[in-house]
């Protein structure tokens, strides 16, 4: 079996396993090998599914040989965050509050992965309820980010299993969730590409909420032609989702043409580039200048409104968030982390006023992007203003100054979460120390066809996206 | 906003939102909160009047 494999790219392994070049069984197997060889250290798993897996790919290969493949991820391993209800298998939301939880039926999007022939591998580790973008859980332990394993830095958060996973081929593909930027930051850290679709595109049925106007879920994989697979299974629209759209779901793969020339694309200053770390700001310059020279026209673009975005998502995720937990706040104070549930008590401290602000400087938020993607196709700016920190640290010293390091992660990524628009993160370099550097790409409402288009021509002409970690 | 509130005034506040707080627990919470009061403060300062705020997310 290649020594390759372990990397393969969905569509490749997809490809493989319907032509009968690898079986399901080969490619569970291999991945379960992996997970056991190195999980114990990565720690990117709540939950291994492995007898389950080893059945769905055994079925998987019979329905092979008859003739009878379920769609296009036949066979293919994935992994989920644990807060994607799967039917039998516990699903914790890395709490202790959920530990035992179960849920009877899956969530709609990983009953759409099934029905397209993906065989879930397992639960992937989590910041406790999705609160907090560095990853770290004090119930089931930090996962450590794989490109740095021996000084124990951050793997970036809330989805932090999934960035791992991915990064370190535990998994080939992935689902996060992001409410602040918890599939990007991860993303970004770990060196793999991460996929917030437009609000409404997918599903969040079956998902545990953080907060609900906030939260999107998306695909984690290696490679923007594996998100595009992936999000062309599970989007589309849901009965079960109130905020879910009727709008048809293109073929995303198809708009993978590897052409950029004339491109508008607008690269994002003041708050975005000047408050990254001179090497990142390099990086992102550098792929401004790949897309131009890949034929793409290249200006540059300032956003005022985004300044409020702090105050405002704090204002909107801090209500909604307790709203949710109030119940198990007054219950069960005790089974939080006490850092999360310090951040869910400040809620309670935020006025309903302020809550209404906070929706109305999304609008502004909104409307001024809008008005940038006006003229332009996608945007680009920074995922991260810095790579991963170490487990243990609190502060740093970004481009325009020092800063708190959760504030500092989740600056640069949630102001699209407020605005709802689709936003991508692709690695586009290594710093000194050898840890990854993400962009991310950023465009119209329910425009994500172009956004992978130009995700996946960047990625034609670049290599990052195939560096690996080396594993201990 | 540079407002320092009393342990008393934060209780008061958190037994509106439905929460019995100990006063050692407002306590360490305080410097939190009024971090979190100040930046909302950024909020009252904007010219919003005018301003629909988001309510549908733009769902088609």
């Amino acid at each position: 079996m290649s020594t390759d494999l372990p990397f393969a790219s969905v569509t490749d392994l997809a490809r493989m396993i319907a032509r009968k070049e690898v079986s399901p069984v080969e490619v569970v197997r291999l991945h379960l090998e992996r997970i056991a060889a190195h999980d114990g250290t990565l720690r990117a798993y709540i939950t291994v599914c492995a007898d389950a897996a080893l059945d769905a790919a055994r079925t998987a290969e019979a329905a092979l040989v008859a003739g009878r493949p379920a769609g296009p991820l036949h066979g293919v391993p994935i992994a989920l965050k644990d807060l994607y209800d799967t039917a039998g298998v516990a699903t914790t939301a890395g709490s202790k509050i959920l530990a035992d939880r179960v849920p009877e039926a899956d969530a709609t999007v990983v009953r759409r992965l099934r029905e397209a022939g993906a065989i879930v591998l397992g639960k992937l580790h989590m910041v406790e309820f999705a609160y907090g973008p560095e990853g770290l859980n004090a119930h089931y332990g930090a996962p450590r980010n794989p490109w740095d394993a021996a000084v124990e830095r951050m793997p970036g958060g809330s989805s932090s299993g999934s960035g791992v996973a991915v990064a370190a081929g535990l998994a080939p593909a992935a689902l996060g969730s992001d409410t602040g930027g918890s599939i990007r930051i991860p993303a970004s850290l770990c060196g793999i590409t991460g996929l917030k679709p437009t609000y409404g595109r997918v599903s969040r049925a079956g998902v545990l909420p953080l907060a609900w106007s906030m939260d999107h879920v998306g695909p984690m994989t290696r490679t923007a032609a594996d998100s595009a697979l992936l999000l062309r299974v599970m989007a589309g629209y849901d009965p079960a989702d109130a905020s879910s759209s009727v709008l048809p779901v293109p073929d995303y793969l198809a708009a993978l043409s590897g052409d950029v020339k004339g491109l508008r694309v607008g690269l994002l200053r003041g708050f975005f580039l000047e408050s990254a770390t001179p090497e990142v700001r390099a990086a992102v310059e550098h792929a401004a200048k790949a897309l131009e020279s890949a034929g793409a026209i290249v200006d540059e673009v300032a956003l005022p409104a985004v300044a409020h975005v702090a105050a405002a998502s704090y204002a909107v995720v801090a209500s909604e968030a307790l709203a949710y937990h109030t119940g198990w706040l007054k219950t069960r104070p005790d089974d939080y982390d006490p850092e999360v549930r310090k951040r869910l008590q400040l809620g309670a401290f935020v006025t309903g006023a302020h809550y209404v602000r906070g929706q109305q400087v999304r609008a502004l938020v909104r409307d001024e992007i809008d008005a940038a993607l006006a003229r332009r196709d996608v945007l680009l700016a920074p995922a991260t203003p810095m790579t991963a920190p170490r487990l243990d640290e609190r502060q740093t010293t970004l481009g325009d100054g020092p800063s708190d390091v959760r504030a500092a992660l989740i600056r640069l990524t949630r102001p699209f979460n407020c605005s709802g628009h689709p936003a991508c993160a692709v690695p586009c370099g290594l710093s000194a120390q050898g840890l990854p550097i993400g962009m991310q790409l950023v465009g119209r409402p329910f425009d994500e066809a172009t956004v992978l288009r130009a995700a996946d021509a960047y990625q034609r002409v670049t290599d990052w996206h195939t560096r690996r970690p080396v594993l201990a | 906003m540079n407002e320092v509130f009393d342990i008393e005034t934060l209780r008061g506040a958190a037994r509106v939102s439905g929460f019995g707080w100990t006063a050692e627990e407002l306590q360490t919470l305080r410097p939190a909160i009024e971090a979190a009061l100040r930046l909302l403060a950024t909020l009252d300062a904007l010219p919003l009047g005018a301003v629909e705020p988001t309510t549908q997310y733009r769902i088609l």
